[in-house]
């Protein structure tokens, strides 16, 4: 997508091509950037994104930008999951319209597969359900086999 | 306390009182004997998987009891094998049946079948997670032994011993036992040791855990010796399996050093953990453990069908 670069934005995160109107999704930790922009593509959105850049919190980042649209539902509950201390604005005319909180919900219901391979959730045509039980790193349990898992190290639905 | 209409799925989800109250409970059943406390209910018992013993336990509770028992346990005869699902399964047993135990290869079916289920579900054995009545039986067991469980006039030494890491039933009373006074004494072969978290929820519950030596130790400095099968198939060396078999190898000879009131648990079957020498000694209560399955499962089921004696 070729557009000028805004001039009048004093947004940080222009080390990413800037969007007109969508979401940008950043403090995304380096590692799961790239799970995050690959759950994202799967809405067939345009997306640019950003890994490793340097952030003054964070130390090394990544972004992601959704063009012409904001997050949906399901993939800001996902977004929770992955990178609970991610933050979204909604961009509208180059300007940040607002930003989102991301939300980490008690419990995540239909957000990813438990990891345990025995359990009976992936076995049968049944709800997963994810109870959170450690915020920093994000830690779930499953509420069927009772075995917890980082948030990371699942699979998204 | 009122129990009626719960599921027994997970000792997870007891509280130290309500643990107590069944407890309690399976001992009055215990003092009354046979009778018809669950006289004109059905139990089905849904085995997903065999358990001859966890069934015949189960069967044998209510028929002690006066109730009934349909069901089966040999999935190759069931409409699982035509790609019934399990939901579809208990939404069909449950018309039949006050109460449904279930056991099932994969972990987390019996809390899928518990929140299908209009009846109560009691989890006979959920692949490598729970197997809760088996827990209560062991607490039941531990508490007749040693009264001192219940009233917390002293702390229990209880040692477990043998595969530590793969044995639910280990984690299980692991954790139900941080809610009484007790110190945890371990001997696990290299490897087989007790899994991080449960040292970990017993030091948050301030449950003091050591490691012991040997056997003998385990032995000379518990009240409750609770022992556990080792599996060939957990050694990837089957000479090491050898030497560890030996020296899992408890015999009346080492049980010399032993408190006069220390009593042996396992789960069974034993295979070769326990010498048959042993079985004539007064510490020898793995068959009485067996035996107090029939009281807790009794209780228990007459808790959740709310029937009182
Ligand atoms: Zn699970």
């Amino acid at each position: 997508m070729s557009q000028d670069p805004p001039t009048t934005s004093g947004s940080r995160i222009r080390q990413v091509e800037a969007i007109s109107n969508g979401s940008v999704i950043d403090h995304i930790p380096t590692a799961v950037t790239l799970k995050v922009a690959a759950m994202l593509a799967g809405s067939g959105d345009q997306l640019f994104i950003g890994a490793n850049l340097r952030s003054s919190r964070m130390g090394r980042k990544g972004v992601v930008k959704i063009a012409g649209r904001e997050i949906s539902a399901h993939a800001a509950s996902c977004l929770a999951l992955l990178a609970p201390g991610a933050t979204v604005s909604i961009i509208h005319d180059y300007q940040v319209l607002r930003k989102l909180p991301v939300e980490v919900p008690a419990e995540f219901t239909d957000v990813a597969r438990c990891a345990n391979p025995n359990c009976v959730t992936n076995h049968e045509r049944w709800s997963s359900r994810l109870a959170v039980v450690g915020r920093e790193p994000l830690r779930v349990r499953c509420c069927y086999c009772e075995r917890s898992f980082l948030g990371t190290d699942l699979a998204l639905m | 306390m009122d129990f009626t209409g719960r599921d027994i799925i997970s000792i997870a989800d007891f509280q130290r009182s309500e643990i107590l109250h069944i407890l309690a409970r399976a001992a009055e059943v215990e003092a009354t004997g046979r009778g018809k406390l669950l006289a004109g209910t059905v139990m089905a018992t849904l085995f997903f998987e065999p358990s001859t013993r966890t069934r015949l336990s189960f069967e044998a509770a209510m028929l002690h009891q006066d109730g009934r028992v349909i069901g089966f346990s040999d999935v190759a005869s069931t409409s699982t094998r035509k790609g019934e699902s399990l939901a579809d399964t208990i939404r069909m047993v449950e018309q039949y049946a006050d109460v449904i135990v279930i056991r099932h290869p994969r972990d987390g079916a019996a809390r899928l079948a518990a929140e299908v289920s209009r009846v109560p579900v009691i989890n006979g054995g959920d692949g490598a997670n729970q197997h809760p009545t088996q827990t209560f039986l062991d607490l039941y067991t531990i508490a007749k032994l040693q009264p001192a469980l219940a009233t917390g006039e002293r702390a229990l030494d209880i040692a477990f011993a043998g595969d530590l890491r793969y044995g639910r039933t280990v984690h299980s009373l692991v954790h139900a036992l941080c809610h009484f006074r007790v110190n945890l004494l371990l001997v696990a072969p290299r490897g087989l040791e007790l899994p991080e978290q449960y040292l970990e929820e017993a030091r948050q519950a301030g449950v003091a855990v050591r490691t012991v030596a040997s056997l003998q130790e385990a032995a000379a400095q518990s009240d409750i010796l609770y022992m556990t099968r080792l599996q060939e198939e957990r050694f990837p060396d089957p000479l090491e399996f050898d030497h560890v078999k030996a020296s899992y190898r408890m015999t009346a000879a080492m049980l010399a050093g032993a408190r006069p009131s220390m009593r042996i648990l396992h789960p069974l079957p034993r295979v070769n953990e326990i010498a048959t020498d042993v079985d004539a000694t007064p510490h020898a209560q793995y068959f009485a453990q067996a035996g107090n399955g029939i009281p807790v499962r009794q209780a228990l089921l007459a808790l959740v069908l709310g029937r009182q004696p």
